[in-house]
C-alpha cells in the first residue's frame, strides 16, 4: 500500500532529523495511520509548555490530506475547544500529494506562534487577541501552565 | 419571445396528454391571444423583457466551444487542450487572449497557470526522476514510468493517475494542478486523459470539465430547471428573461423555467441580481421569525371564524358571514377601490428618527415583515393558481366531452391563467425591489404602480376562479389591463 510505504519513509526521516520543536513522535505498531507527538512553540505565551497533537492519515494518503487534532487544551484563536485546527496547507483544496508531514507540522507550529485572528475558530479569543493583547497573553499563559505538558528542557528525545 | 419561435418548437412529442398532436397545436400560443393587440417584432423590441437567446443541447454547445478551441489552437499554434486552459482562464474571450499573446506570451502562459513562475525554485522533481524515486509514493521506478508538466516536477504515472482519480471524485476537473508543494501549474486535458485509465473516470472528468467550461462562458448558462439538460446562450449583458424550450414542454407555466440570465436564479424583474441575492439571504436568515409571526390561517375580520386560504386570489369572501375582505390587510374589499389599492403600500412612520433603538428595531422588523409577507403570499398564490389551472383543464375536458363548446371555445381561459401567472410572478418580485428602495417620490411612484398592478391581478384572479359566471369579454379586457400595467411598471423600473 502506497500510504504505508510513504509513511514509514516519512517517519524514519523525521526521527533521523530530530527536529527541536516536534518531539516524542509515537506511532502504534499496528496502525501507522495515526501519529502522536509534542509540539514546542517558540513564542510566548506558548513557549512554556508542550502540546500533544494527533495526526490522522487517510487510507488514500498522500492523495488526500492528513487531519490534525490537539490533544492538549490550548488557548488559541485558531484552535477550537475540541482541539480542531484550521490549517490551509492540509485543506482539501490546497493539499498537494508531494507535501511532507514535517512541512505540515512546521506550518502548524508557525500558526501556533503567530495566531491569525482574521479567520478564527474561536471568535471570542480572536477579539480578545486584537482588542486587549495584555489580557490575552495573561489568560493564555495561565491556561498553558494549567493544561500543557511539561517540557523536558535538555533531553528532547525523539522516541 | 416571438410567435415564430413557438411555431418552430413543434418537434416535441412527449406530451403528457393522450393526444399529443392537437395538444401541441393548441398550446403553442399560451398568452398571445390578446386579440386586439397587434403583436409584431416592433412590439417585442419595445417589450422591456425582450432578449435574444438560443436554447441549446449539450452536443450543440460542445460544437460551439470546440470552434473557439480550434480557432485559438490554430492561431497560436498550441495544442487544443492548452487552448482550452487559456479559454477557461479568460472566460472564453478569444480576441483578448490573442492580443495578450501578442504583447507578452510568457506572462500569458504564467498567468493562465500553463507555465510555472520564472525561477524554477526546486528541481527536486527532476532530481527524483534521475534517481528514479517518485517523491509521492517513495518507490523506485524506471525512467519511462515518469511524467511531468511544464514545471518539471516529475512523478510516476501511477501517482499522477491516483491524484487525478481522487481530484475527480471530489468534483475537480479543470482545476487539477501539479502534485508539488507550492506549484500551481494546471494539468491540461490531454495530460490528464493520457494518464487516466478507468473509462468511468475519464467520462466523469470530461463531464465535469464541460460544466466548468459552460460556467466560465459569459454567454452560456445551464437551465436551472430540475434535471433539465439544456443550456441557454445569449449575448445580452443585462438581466433578462429567458425560457427554456425543453422544460417548457413538460409544464407550460412552471416558473422555474424563467430565469435571469445574469445570475442564473429564477427570473426576478424588476429587482436586480445583487438586490435579489441580498433579499434571498435576508429571507433565509429571518424566515423563522416571519413564519412564526405570519401563520397560515387568518380569522375573518367580521365573524372571527378561522379561514385557510386555498386559492390564489386575495379577494376573500368569508363562507360563514359572506363578508368580502382583503387577505393581506383584512380590510373591507370595497374600500380598496379600483385605482387605490392601499394594501401594497407600506406607510413608513416619519417620526422614526426620534424614537428609541428598540422601537426602531421593531419598525425595521415590521417593515421587513410587510414586504416579506407579501412576497411569500404571492409565491403561495402562484402555487395555488397552478392548481387552478389544473382544475380549469379538467373542467374544459369535461365540457368538451359533454358537447358544450369545443376545445377552441375555452382556450381563452388557458391564456388568462398563463397571463395571470406572468403578472403575479412579476408582482412577487416587485417586493424585494420596493424593500430596498430609498423613500422618496420614485418609491411612491413605484408603489403606486405596484398597487395598480396588484389590484388588476387580484381582479383577474377572481374572474378566473369564477370563470363559469364571468363574461369572456370582461375577462379578456381584464387580461389586457393587467398585462399593460405589468409592462408599464417594468418599462419604468427595469434599468439594470
Amino acid at each position: 500500500m502506497a500510504a504505508t510505504r510513504r509513511l514509514q519513509k516519512e517517519l524514519g526521516d523525521l526521527r533521523a532529523s530530530a527536529m527541536k520543536n516536534f518531539t516524542n513522535i509515537q506511532v502504534d505498531e499496528s496502525n501507522i495511520l495515526t501519529w502522536q507527538g509534542l509540539i514546542l512553540p517558540d513564542n510566548p505565551p506558548y513557549n512554556k509548555g508542550a502540546f500533544r497533537i494527533e495526526i490522522n492519515f487517510p487510507a488514500e494518503y498522500p492523495f488526500k490530506p492528513p487531519r490534525i487534532n490537539f490533544k492538549t487544551k490550548i488557548y488559541h484563536p485558531n484552535v477550537d475547544e475540541k482541539g480542531q485546527v484550521c490549517l490551509p496547507i492540509i485543506s482539501a483544496e490546497n493539499w498537494k500529494p508531494a507535501t511532507k508531514t514535517d512541512q505540515v507540522v512546521q506550518a502548524l507550529i508557525a500558526l501556533v506562534n503567530d495566531p491569525e485572528p482574521e479567520h478564527p475558530l474561536r471568535a471570542d479569543l480572536a477579539e480578545e487577541f486584537l482588542k486587549d493583547r495584555k489580557k490575552f497573553l495573561k489568560n493564555a499563559e495561565e491556561f498553558t501552565k494549567k493544561h500543557a505538558e511539561k517540557r523536558r528542557e535538555s533531553s528532547s528525545s525523539n522516541e | 419571445m416571438t410567435t415564430e419561435e413557438y411555431d418552430t418548437e413543434m418537434d416535441y412529442s412527449d406530451s403528457d396528454c393522450g393526444d399529443p398532436g392537437y395538444e401541441d397545436y393548441y398550446n403553442v400560443h399560451p398568452w398571445d391571444g390578446e386579440g386586439d393587440n397587434d403583436i409584431d417584432n416592433d412590439q417585442s423590441r419595445r417589450d422591456p423583457e425582450y432578449a435574444v437567446y438560443d436554447c441549446l443541447r449539450i452536443e450543440e454547445v460542445e460544437r460551439l466551444l470546440n470552434e473557439d478551441v480550434e480557432s485559438l489552437s490554430n492561431s497560436l499554434h498550441i495544442t487544443p487542450s492548452l487552448a482550452k486552459v487559456l479559454l477557461h482562464a479568460h472566460n472564453w474571450a478569444l480576441q483578448d487572449i490573442i492580443a495578450k499573446y501578442r504583447t507578452n506570451a510568457s506572462s500569458l502562459f504564467i498567468n493562465s497557470k500553463i507555465k510555472p513562475l520564472p525561477p524554477l525554485d526546486s528541481l527536486s522533481g527532476l532530481k527524483s526522476q534521475r534517481s528514479g524515486l517518485c517523491s509521492v509514493c517513495v518507490a523506485i521506478q524506471s525512467a519511462e514510468k515518469f511524467s511531468t508538466l511544464t514545471c518539471g516536477h516529475s512523478f510516476c504515472k501511477d501517482c499522477w493517475c491516483m491524484h487525478f482519480e481522487v481530484q475527480i471524485s471530489q468534483g475537480i476537473s479543470t482545476g487539477i494542478s501539479c502534485m508539488a508543494q507550492d506549484c500551481n501549474v494546471l494539468a491540461p486535458e490531454d495530460f490528464v486523459l493520457s494518464l487516466l485509465t478507468k473509462p468511468n473516470m475519464r467520462e466523469r472528468y470530461q463531464q465535469f470539465a464541460f460544466c466548468d467550461y459552460v460556467k466560465s462562458h459569459p454567454q452560456l448558462r445551464f437551465c436551472p430547471g430540475p434535471n433539465c439538460q439544456m443550456i441557454m446562450r445569449s449575448k445580452e449583458q443585462r438581466a433578462k428573461r429567458v425560457m427554456c424550450s425543453s422544460c417548457k414542454t413538460c409544464d407550460l407555466i412552471r416558473n422555474c423555467n424563467n430565469f435571469s440570465f445574469r445570475c442564473g436564479i429564477d427570473y426576478h424583474a424588476p429587482t436586480d441580481c445583487n438586490t435579489m441575492k441580498k433579499w434571498l439571504t435576508k429571507c433565509a436568515d429571518d424566515s423563522e421569525t416571519a413564519n412564526y409571526i405570519s401563520a397560515h390561517t387568518k380569522d375573518c375580520p367580521k365573524c372571527h371564524i378561522c379561514i385557510e386560504k386555498n386559492g390564489g386570489c386575495n379577494h376573500m369572501q368569508c363562507y360563514n358571514c359572506k363578508y368580502d375582505f382583503c387577505w393581506m390587510c383584512l380590510g373591507d374589499w370595497k374600500a380598496h377601490g379600483s385605482e387605490y389599492y392601499v394594501c401594497s403600500r407600506y406607510k413608513e412612520n416619519p417620526n422614526i428618527a426620534h424614537e428609541s433603538v428598540l422601537a426602531q428595531a421593531r419598525e425595521a422588523l415590521k417593515k421587513y415583515l410587510h414586504y416579506y409577507e407579501r412576497w411569500e403570499n404571492h409565491s403561495k398564490s402562484l402555487k395555488l393558481e397552478e392548481q387552478t389551472l389544473e382544475a380549469i383543464k379538467m373542467q374544459i375536458n369535461k365540457k368538451v366531452m359533454n358537447y358544450s363548446g369545443t376545445w377552441i371555445d375555452w382556450q381563452h381561459l388557458f391564456a388568462a391563467a398563463s397571463l395571470l401567472t406572468r403578472c403575479r410572478y412579476t408582482l412577487q418580485y416587485t417586493y424585494p425591489y420596493a424593500y430596498y428602495m430609498e423613500p422618496g417620490p420614485r418609491k411612491e411612484l413605484f408603489e403606486y404602480q405596484q398597487a395598480q398592478l396588484e389590484a388588476e391581478i387580484e381582479d383577474l384572479s377572481w374572474k378566473i376562479e369564477h370563470a363559469e359566471t364571468t363574461n369572456r369579454g370582461d375577462l379578456e379586457n381584464q387580461m389586457d389591463i393587467a398585462e399593460k400595467r405589468r409592462v408599464t411598471l417594468l418599462k419604468d423600473f427595469l434599468e439594470v
